[in-house]
């Protein structure tokens, strides 16, 4: 009890040393079960190959170029697509937001396609645009759309009323309202959105590259299973991992640190 | 800066839940000379709030009419400054950028509402605060900064709704004899909407007793200036005064 304690205090003063290890210590007990459960040969290595295999060919396949190539066409695939969203779902989510009138009228709409989910489309869509690159920006486009919608008109409303008010008496426009004030007081939910919006297109680009199958994270692993190779199984798994923990830790997060929590506006 | 003048103003709203049309503004009629510090109290309900919300343009009136000198009102403008009991200062916006709104939305040159905001703010002690965000602020300072920005926008009618409502009350008397020693220097048209009667005295030329949505009272209040509490807490005439108002109020 006192030694774990310790170890506890140990921890702590550790990660309140080095930050960053907070991120990566985690980790450690799990990496150390998997090693231990293949070392030990639980399973057959072909089934379940270790860390140290997923290593190795992480480093050929990088070495080949093979993986860094479709790791490029997966994340550049989800940047156009989530580009696209958010250009399109910014608009309405703030349109959705203010008019109540027009609220009325799309919200069952929004809500019904928001539930035909993502690869819901990819049938209808592989009939009509084939195994293509339009194929799979219009999953992503359609799948980053409506977590950005109906997070950015849940901001919009949740903007008090004063504060367009103040605007207005300040000698503002209808339209600079929107831009001084409005935007800006949307903005946490408009991140949280954009922070939805981008895992599940992540995942519903994942699933489509395996259907689509011409390059990418996805097509590499179903491409392996297909040549029986679990190793690039699990390193795809892991890439995808490590790719979604950098995006949000290094991008998303600071931004919401630098906007919503400074401002007061999000609080822990 | 100029006058006010309120004719034959009334608001009625329909309340789906009563079903039943409510009148909560009942032709009230009311003129505040240019420079003029007018109060009005009134218990809740009394219709302050929406007489204010329609002079500041944020409702339609139901009928009557709004003047700034001889001009109509019609909906929010720049003419008539606004100080809410919320604060409502832009929480993405610093110190000064909330002080240099107004200006900048005039078109003015970023230095020039930098500027403008400075000597407004340095009016209430704030300069050191103009890089920090309104979160960072105590209540007292964040009003301060609410009733300053809308000054630096040089309206012609300065609004004020219950605005020391919300601040504890040692911090509330400090901001009261800033805001008569900021008048006096400025001399604004103020129409500053309270349900405190000892702040409607201490602060007003007049005080105007709202009860239904009828003006039951209109007082002039001749208490010398500068007003000060220390002062004023003892002096019988403050306490007659006050006395006054508040069995008017509660009359209502």
């Amino acid at each position: 009890m006192n030694m774990a304690r310790q170890l506890w205090s140990i921890y702590l003063r550790f990660t309140s040393r080095f930050p960053s290890l907070r991120n990566i210590i985690p980790f450690i007990p799990l990496l150390a079960a998997w090693t231990l459960v293949t070392e030990l040969g639980v399973f057959p290595r072909a089934f379940l190959p270790g860390p140290t295999d997923v290593l190795n060919a992480f480093g050929t396949l990088t070495y080949k170029g093979v993986l860094t190539q479709y790791l490029e066409d997966s994340v550049v695939r989800l940047a156009v697509g989530a580009a696209f969203g958010t250009a399109l779902g910014i608009p309405l989510g703030v349109l959705v937001g203010l008019n109540a009138r027009i609220r009325n009228a799309v919200w069952p709409l929004l809500l019904f396609f928001q539930a035909i989910g993502d690869i819901a489309w990819l049938p209808i869509l592989l009939v009509w645009f084939g195994f293509s690159l339009t194929t799979m920006t219009l999953v992503i486009v359609y799948t980053v759309l409506f977590p950005i919608v109906l997070n950015t008109s849940l901001g919009v409303r949740s903007v008090s009323p004063d504060l367009h008010r103040a605007a207005l008496s300040l000698g503002a426009s209808k339209l600079r309202v929107v831009w001084e004030v409005v935007l800006p007081g949307a903005l946490p939910n408009i991140i949280t959105g954009l922070r939805n919006g981008l895992g599940y297109g992540w995942r519903a680009l994942i699933a489509t590259e395996i259907i689509v199958g011409t390059s990418g994270i996805g097509f590499m692993m179903f491409d392996a299973r297909r040549a029986g190779s679990v190793v690039e199984i699990l390193l795809g798994m892991v890439v995808l991992g490590l790719l979604w923990y950098l995006v949000d830790g290094w991008v998303l997060a600071p931004i919401e640190r630098a906007t919503g929590r400074r401002w007061g506006l999000v609080t822990q | 800066m100029k006058s006010l003048t309120i004719k034959n103003l009334s608001k009625t709203y329909f309340d789906p839940y009563a079903g039943a049309n409510v009148t909560a503004v009942h032709d009230i009629s009311l003129r505040v000379e240019q420079g003029e510090f007018v109060s009005i109290v009134g218990p809740s309900g009394c219709g302050k709030t929406t007489l204010l919300n329609m002079l500041a343009g944020f409702i339609p009136p139901s009928g009557g009419s709004i003047m700034i000198d001889d001009k109509p009102v019609k909906g929010p403008g720049a003419d008539r400054g606004v100080v809410f009991q919320t604060f409502a200062l832009f929480p993405w916006k610093t110190v000064l950028e909330n002080v240099g709104f107004g200006p900048r939305m005039r078109g003015l040159p970023a230095a020039d509402c930098d500027r403008i905001a400075r000597e407004f703010l340095s009016l209430v002690g704030l300069e050191h605060a103009a890089d920090r965000y309104p979160n960072e602020l105590s209540g007292g300072m964040q009003q301060r900064v609410g009733v300053v920005r809308a000054l630096a926008n040089n309206p012609d009618v300065l609004l004020m709704d219950e605005p020391f409502a919300s601040v504890d009350a040692q911090t509330r008397m400090t901001l009261q004899e800033e805001l008569t020693r900021i008048w006096q220097e400025r001399r604004p048209t103020i129409l500053f909407i309270t349900h405190d009667v000892a702040e409607s005295v201490f602060l007003g030329d007049r005080v105007v007793v709202l009860s239904k949505g009828r003006v039951l009272e209109d007082m002039p209040i001749a208490l010398e200036r500068p007003r000060v509490w220390e002062h004023l807490i003892e002096a019988d005439t403050f306490k007659a005064l006050s006395a006054q108002v508040l069995h008017k109020v509660r009359s209502a």
